[in-house]
């Protein structure tokens, strides 16, 4: 009938298939390890060094803390004023060259902070530090827009103005006439 | 045949005991009509029979209720076990709870945004843009302004990333307006993200801290996920080719910073915090204001709350 199976004559094709067995596991095995990550299951079904790559990522906002580390006079201003949420950053640009330079002057009393220049009109690209008396900077929050919450102090400019009897409307520095900016409320 | 069964039954059966055994194997019908084979022989094949259906029965039952009776087993993780802490006793339990050092509770991150103090000046998105390196014309944030007009209709628009203020747009005339709100948007970060479970590279993951995160290494770009996120908050960064996200500032917030956005709002319209912290300013907030969600239909459970949303909101 059917053919007995005998280790002897058939040792050959055996050896063949253990030997192919061997290749291919041992390859399957090297491709694993070479396209597996190392770090990949740290923490999860996941390449471990990424959490750690994107927390050290640098932050590039600045937050109050240190700004108010060395102007701690504006803290008080803003203590008990409508504006005491309000950030540095909001009317003050990031800062991040002046920092730089307060980092440096710190080190090496020679090294003079530049004083900050005037705004440019730009909040988007600007990361360093301006001085704002400018009507536009109260404007961005304050103008007075459909969907703005009935509890929030906005204004319409024109009739604000009127209303107030502001000597030069054009100016642009005009909200200075009545307000500062840490303290504005009246 | 049939009629001399019972005489010489056993004698026929004698004779043929290799075709009747055939016949019950072939057959399964030992004693059927043919009667070719002895009653006792059928008896007994009968009674194997019976035996070994039995026995089946009996096997398969034990393995049917044995294999529920698996799924009773605790599941858990090596890393849950090892993180997490016995259930705390109930007061006056006689277990002592472990010490707060031995034992690192898992953080938890979460947001609120409250619409019902948005101004719409857009300094958050600005803000986001800047921190997070956002190419132009995509967003990883973005804020709504839901417009419902006296005649009934909803206009939805979006806030521009600069402010009204000199923007150019046209004015909405307040006169015709009945209710108008500004509704922040960011990523939800969902318990059980659509967006994570369809990433074929593991590139889309979760941080233990509960934050949705994408490996830019080991994204392919397939933009699967940006398909499955069912608030539009992905999109294929077109200078890293990867998929891109809202990410809560993560590199921030592990830092003890806020968000980009929660930092740059003016108002406080968004909070971030740790929900694990009971004593955390989003937890105290949470727990004594009502909240929703965006799409709660949809069960993945985002960690993002919303203060005020309207039901025409989504």
């Amino acid at each position: 009938m059917s053919r007995h199976f005998s280790l002897l004559r058939d040792t050959r094709h055996l050896q063949a298939v253990a030997l192919g067995l061997i290749v291919l596991g041992g390859g399957l095995i090297a491709a694993r390890s070479h396209l597996i990550p190392k770090s990949f299951g740290e923490h999860g079904p996941y390449r471990g060094d990424a959490l750690t790559e994107i927390s050290a990522q640098q932050p590039v906002l600045t937050s109050d803390t240190t700004c108010l580390k060395c102007h701690d006079s504006v803290r008080k201003e803003r203590a008990e004023s409508p504006h005491k949420d309000v950030a540095c950053l909001h009317c003050h640009g990031n800062g991040h060259e002046h920092m730089a330079q307060a980092a440096n002057a710190a080190a090496d009393p020679s090294v003079t902070i530049e004083k900050a220049k005037p705004w440019d009109g730009d909040f988007f690209t600007k990361l360093d530090l301006f001085i704002t008396k400018d009507r536009a900077t109260c404007l961005s929050c304050h103008e007075k827009v459909v969907g703005m919450p009935a509890g929030f102090r906005s204004i319409d400019v024109k009739s604000h103005l009127a209303d107030q009897g502001a000597e030069n409307i054009d100016s642009p520095d005009v909200c200075f006439e009545c307000h500062t900016g840490h303290s504005p409320g009246i | 045949m049939n009629t001399s069964h019972d005489s010489d039954g056993a004698s026929g059966c004698g004779n043929r005991p290799a075709t009747s055994g055939l016949n019950i194997l072939n057959q399964g019908t030992p004693c059927g009509g043919g009667g070719s084979c002895g009653g006792v022989s059928c008896g007994g094949e009968q009674r194997s029979k019976a035996d070994s259906r039995r026995q089946f029965l009996s096997r398969a039952t034990s393995m049917v209720f044995g294999s529920f009776a698996l799924t009773l087993l605790p599941m858990e993780s090596p890393e849950s076990t090892a993180e997490t802490p016995l259930p705390a006793p109930p007061n006056g339990g006689a277990i002592p709870a472990p010490p707060a050092a031995s034992v690192a509770k898992p953080v938890l991150y979460g947001f609120l945004v409250d619409t019902e103090k948005c101004i719409g000046s857009g300094k958050c998105l600005s803000a986001c843009r800047t921190e997070n390196h956002v190419p132009d014309g995509y967003s990883r944030t973005w804020v709504e302004r839901y417009v419902h007009f006296k005649d009934g209709t909803v206009q939805v628009d979006l806030v521009p990333e600069a402010g009204y203020h000199e923007s150019k747009l046209p004015i909405v005339d307040a006169a015709l307006v009945d209710k108008a709100y500004f509704v922040p948007k960011l990523c939800n970060q969902c318990v059980d993200a659509p967006c994570n479970q369809v990433c074929p590279v593991h590139a889309s993951f979760t941080s233990p801290e509960g934050v949705e995160l994408i490996d830019t290494d080991r994204c392919i770009g397939c933009g699967y996920c940006v398909q499955a996120c069912p608030y539009g908050m992905r999109y294929i960064n077109p200078e890293t080719n990867s998929a891109d996200k809202c990410t809560w500032c993560y590199h921030r917030i592990t830092k003890n910073q806020e968000p980009a956005c929660v930092e740059a709002c003016p108002v406080g319209a968004r909070v971030f915090g740790r929900l694990d912290d009971p004593e955390s300013e989003l937890s105290k907030r949470l727990g004594a204001v009502r909240t929703q969600v965006l799409k709660e239909y949809l069960g993945t459970h985002p960690k993002l709350h919303y203060v005020g949303l309207s039901g025409e909101v989504v």
